[in-house]
């Protein structure tokens, strides 16, 4: 087990510097630089720029700084916004998306999880039949638009919730469930059809034929199964509600790290891509192996030698 | 069982919405204004100023969002007029400038102060404006410092040339024998790195030989041309005339700069607990991506005068949440460019929001006027001819139609055109109703491609079919954006009807773009916008100034240089504005772009906001602004508010403002009477 994790740990690193290789390859090879805007520069003030930045230098040099400097892991400052650091926007930034991020996933839990169990317990009936459709419906409605209509209904014609911004715990309602919707939708299904699939198995049987009461067969047995497949998709999916999810974030104008991290490809931010890119690749490997180890946990099937 | 508790659900959703909606619409659609007025309860203004301000270095940033929050932190020697944008003083009670238009003298007043109390005096505006103009900075504005002596060798990193211990002057021919004198024309300057070196032996065969054997004395931040005469006397000697030099002083590159913090704090002299300002405000907070508060600086040599105790501005880049927060009375004003084109109809209902009025911008589309089958005049003016551009207005509904380059929006120089324009249009054959005909005459557009060779079958109402024009390697390129892309379609759709040509549209990621269309890659057209630095002509016909313009164009004439060069030397400003509409109009009959329209303000505040006005760049000098909690007071009808619904006691502000200069001109001109009534007498 211990050596297990130890050998997953230790291949983030190689991974992480092959990703962040090929991001900056990428980067150097779009067109545009960060400086450039509507106007034209003179050609001195680009000399100016290029010799500040170092970008006058051969491409190995500039490489060679860049992975030098990620190794300690400093990302450099932004070239876009002047004067702060890589790591001080990232730490910044991450509250917010990580606030409405987790709150989301927590939403999307428990009600996907409720609803899923209850729906497979009662298959067939008008509460599966409704829940189910509902989570069609969440499944269908891009958050794009979802997010508008909250805004339109609890906003502008309510005037009970605020429209955009962070501001306190009124203004993460809509937010949080325009971004948890879609989760608790996908969870509800996939929780539905896990429990369908472990409720006929023959391991439910007998614990049913030991006498054991529903409650422990469905709480002890039934469960943990059925929601393997709920937590394997929690890994990535934590992942990416922690970055930040840039829809959401530019609708309701969060501070998130996920809006920032298209602006800044968008600018060509070279080390604030890089940096956002680094780590969000590090938080998924690392939240893989977590869900890899929880496994064990569920399934007693699973071993790790 | 089931299915009922599955319908009773249903209608229970359904009876919900239901209710949801009715209560909406009893909410909305009854009122004079949009959305909630809530008028805050004390003097603090809540702005959205568009993206996060990149940094709050006035001498870094480039863009409008920043600009307008380092009005409020930074004053300049010149503040912008609050509708106008022309310069009114502030740090500089009055200048003076020398009849050859070369040297221009502010004087400033004694009570300028920074936010810590240090007192504002010449000596920190030299240290300012060389410190824009360093190499090492890399300021992306410094070329607005150009005008300046030496400015441009200094940020170049250029050095002067001496030989036989001389200088050696820029103009061989006026070499004399006591070589170049740094304080007096201007001395040779090049760049002397490897790739300079090599460019001027490919280029400038003559420069090259005449520094061979020379060496070189780097220029310094001593050599520019900006010097303290006195504590409170500054003095700006330029290359050459630059009667726009005094407008362009608003800019926040020109602000006035702390150096003691910016040198202690080094990198970290922006935050709020190190910054030290010069404007009417000080930075209170600032939590990137959120807000940012602005708070009254009580130092500030005019805080009498200024209403707004703070203000905040949230940095925002998505239209429609602006527009939500906006009618959800959170925030009281917004920037240019800010209601949604699909949202027009119903917020032009608003009158006493809606604010839109013409910019100092300039959309078009250029051509590349060096490869085939643009670099026919005759095709230039047929694809600009054949655009209908009242029709353009009417669709794209905030711009105005043009078929000039320099939008018009300065008085005085729309006069000076106008009359030059129907001069030289009449030794060229044409009447005044020809050049307005510039806006649209398909019929006249068939005629230009039947002149350029092509074989063109006439149709209707003035209409043709062009049937042999060359469709490869011709598109019109634009960077990606819905309204750049209907623009495009439109056009696009107006040469299919009217020359029954198809030009193919290409779409390009912004950054991408830019390098592309500035190398002039491009195939045949690419669309561009300009927007001016400062209020005058200049900053728009200075993009085709020089060989190595920045139109993108491949366009270039000396003649036009040389009317431009001529105009600048000239100090009366009719007959400087005649000779720059010459330029124009040489330039235009080129054709080397198609201009389409001047984009117009479209944003909105609230009615209780006053004294923000919807001036040509979006600039609000914020000490102007304050909140009238009377609505009897409250702006109205706002397409008049540059005028009759102008508001008395910002005018008075102003005028309080304009005096010391006046004063000091009057004084002068009695002066210089009095002088010449002695010289008289003598």
């Amino acid at each position: 087990m211990w050596h297990f994790i130890l050998k997953r740990l230790l291949t983030i690193i190689p991974m992480a510097l092959i990703v962040v290789t090929v991001t900056w390859g990428l980067i150097r090879l779009a067109p545009g630089n960060f400086y450039s805007g509507e106007k034209k520069l003179p050609p001195a003030i680009e000399k100016n720029i290029r010799a500040k930045y170092g970008l006058d230098q051969p491409w190995y040099v500039q490489y060679g700084k860049v992975i030098g400097r990620i190794v300690r892991l400093d990302f450099g400052d932004s070239l876009k916004y002047e004067g702060q650091s890589v790591n001080t926007i990232i730490k910044r930034h991450l509250p917010y998306s990580a606030t409405i991020g987790i709150l989301a996933y927590l939403f999307a839990v428990v009600v996907g999880l409720s609803a899923g169990i209850i729906a497979a317990l009662k298959q067939n009936s008008g509460f599966d039949y409704g829940s189910m459709a509902l989570s069609m419906l969440g499944l269908s409605v891009p958050s794009f638009v979802m997010g508008p209509i909250l805004v339109l209904v609890f906003s502008l014609w309510l005037f009970i919730l605020p429209p955009a911004r962070f501001t306190g715990l009124s203004s993460l309602v809509l937010p949080v469930f325009t971004l948890g919707a879609i989760y608790a939708a996908y969870i509800a299904r996939m929780t539905r059809a896990g429990m369908l699939e472990i409720l006929r198995s023959d391991y439910i049987r007998t614990a049913r034929a030991k006498g054991l009461s529903e409650k422990t067969v469905l709480l002890k047995h039934a469960l943990r199964g059925g929601i393997i497949p709920v937590v394997s998709f929690t890994g990535p999916a934590l992942a990416s509600l922690l970055a930040g999810t840039v829809v959401v974030e530019r609708v309701f104008a969060i501070p998130g790290l996920g809006n920032m991290f298209v602006q800044s490809v968008f600018n060509r931010d070279e080390p604030l891509i890089l940096g956002v890119v680094a780590f969000l690749s590090i938080m998924l490997m690392v939240f893989n192996l977590i869900v890899d180890i929880s496994y064990g946990f569920l399934d007693p099937r699973i071993r790790y030698e | 069982m089931s299915q009922k508790i599955f319908c009773r659900i249903l209608t229970g959703i359904v009876l919900f919405s239901v209710g949801v909606v009715s209560i909406g619409c009893s909410n909305a659609g009854n009122s004079k204004y949009w959305g909630k007025i809530d008028v805050p309860k004390e003097d603090n203004l809540r702005y959205i100023t568009g993206s996060e301000p990149e940094s709050l270095d006035p001498q870094f940033v480039t863009g409008q969002p920043e600009a307008r929050i380092l009005i409020g932190l930074f004053d300049r020697l010149v503040e912008y007029h609050p509708k106008t944008m022309q310069p009114i003083p502030s740090l500089a009670s009055s200048w003076e400038t020398t009849p050859d238009g070369l040297v221009y003298t502010f004087h400033l007043r004694k009570d300028g102060k920074f936010s810590n109390g240090d007192p504002i005096k010449a000596k920190d505006f030299v240290w300012s404006f060389k410190r824009g103009l360093s190499p090492e900075l890399a300021s992306r504005y410094a070329f607005l410092g150009y005008d300046m002596k030496y400015g441009e060798e200094y940020n170049s990193g250029k050095s002067f040339v001496k030989k036989n211990g001389k200088f050696l002057p820029e103009d061989p021919a006026g070499a004399s024998l006591d070589g170049c004198d740094l304080s007096g024309p201007k001395c040779l300057a090049v760049v002397t790195d490897e790739e300079g070196m090599k460019e001027l032996k490919e280029n400038d065969k003559d420069t090259a030989s005449r520094i061979e054997g020379a060496e070189f004395v780097p220029v310094t931040a001593d050599n520019v041309g900006i010097s303290a005469v006195d504590d409170y006397t500054l003095k700006a000697t330029l290359k050459q005339p630059a009667p726009y030099f005094v407008g362009l002083l608003c800019h926040q590159f020109f602000s006035a700069l702390h150096q003691p913090s910016m040198d202690k704090f080094k990198k970290e002299w922006m935050k709020p607990e190190n910054i030290v300002t010069s404007g009417a405000y000080q930075l209170e907070s600032w939590d990137p991506y959120d807000q940012m508060t602005i708070a009254k600086s009580d130092k500030y040599w005019d805080a009498k005068n200024v209403k707004l105790n703070k203000i905040q501005f949230y940095p925002m880049d998505e239209q429609t949440t602006m527009m939500n927060i906006y009618k959800a009375g959170r925030v009281d004003a917004l920037y240019n460019h800010t209601v949604p084109a699909a949202w027009n109809d119903e917020i032009k209902k608003f009158k006493d929001e809606y604010l839109l009025h013409p910019e100092v911008t300039i959309e078009y589309y250029t051509f590349s006027i060096k490869k085939k089958p643009f670099d026919s005049i005759h095709v230039r003016r047929a694809f600009s001819l054949s655009v209908n551009r009242a029709n353009l207005e009417a669709f794209r509904k905030t711009i105005k139609q043009t078929a000039d380059f320099v939008p018009s929006i300065f008085p005085e120089y729309e006069k000076a055109r106008k009359k030059v324009f129907a001069e030289l249009a009449k030794k060229d054959g044409m009447t005044e109703k020809d050049l307005e005909a510039r806006l649209f005459d398909p019929a006249q557009a068939c005629k230009e491609m039947k002149e350029a060779g092509y074989s063109v079958t006439d149709g209707k109402d003035g209409k043709c079919k062009v049937s042999d024009f060359p469709l490869d390697g011709v598109e019109l390129t634009y960077n990606t954006a819905e309204s750049n892309k209907a623009v495009a379609e439109f056009v696009q759709s107006q040469w299919k009807q009217n020359l029954g040509i198809t030009i193919p549209l290409k779409n390009m990621e912004f950054k991408t773009f830019l390098p592309y269309r500035s190398a002039i890659e491009y195939k045949g057209m690419a669309r561009a916008g300009w927007v001016g630095d400062y209020m005058d002509p200049f900053t728009f016909l200075s993009q085709f100034y020089s060989p190595k313009n920045d139109s993108s164009t491949g366009w270039w004439n000396p003649k036009y240089d040389a009317l431009l060069d001529d105009a600048n030397k000239d100090l009366d400003p009719t007959s400087r504005f005649e000779k720059m509409a010459r330029a124009e109009y040489m330039m235009m009959m080129d054709q080397p772009v198609i201009p389409l329209g001047v984009a117009g303000t479209n944003w909105m505040k609230k009615p209780y906001v006053k004294g923000l006005y919807p001036n040509p760049g979006t600039m609000h000098p914020w000490k102007f602004v304050y909140i009238e909690r009377d609505p009897s007071k409250w702006d109205h009808d706002v397409d008049k508010i540059m005028t009759e619904q102008s508001d008395p006691a910002v005018d008075a502000q102003v005028a309080a403002l304009e005096k010391t200069q006046l004063d000091f001109e009057k004084s002068r001109t009695e002066l210089t009477k009095k002088e010449s009534g002695e010289k008289d007498a003598d």
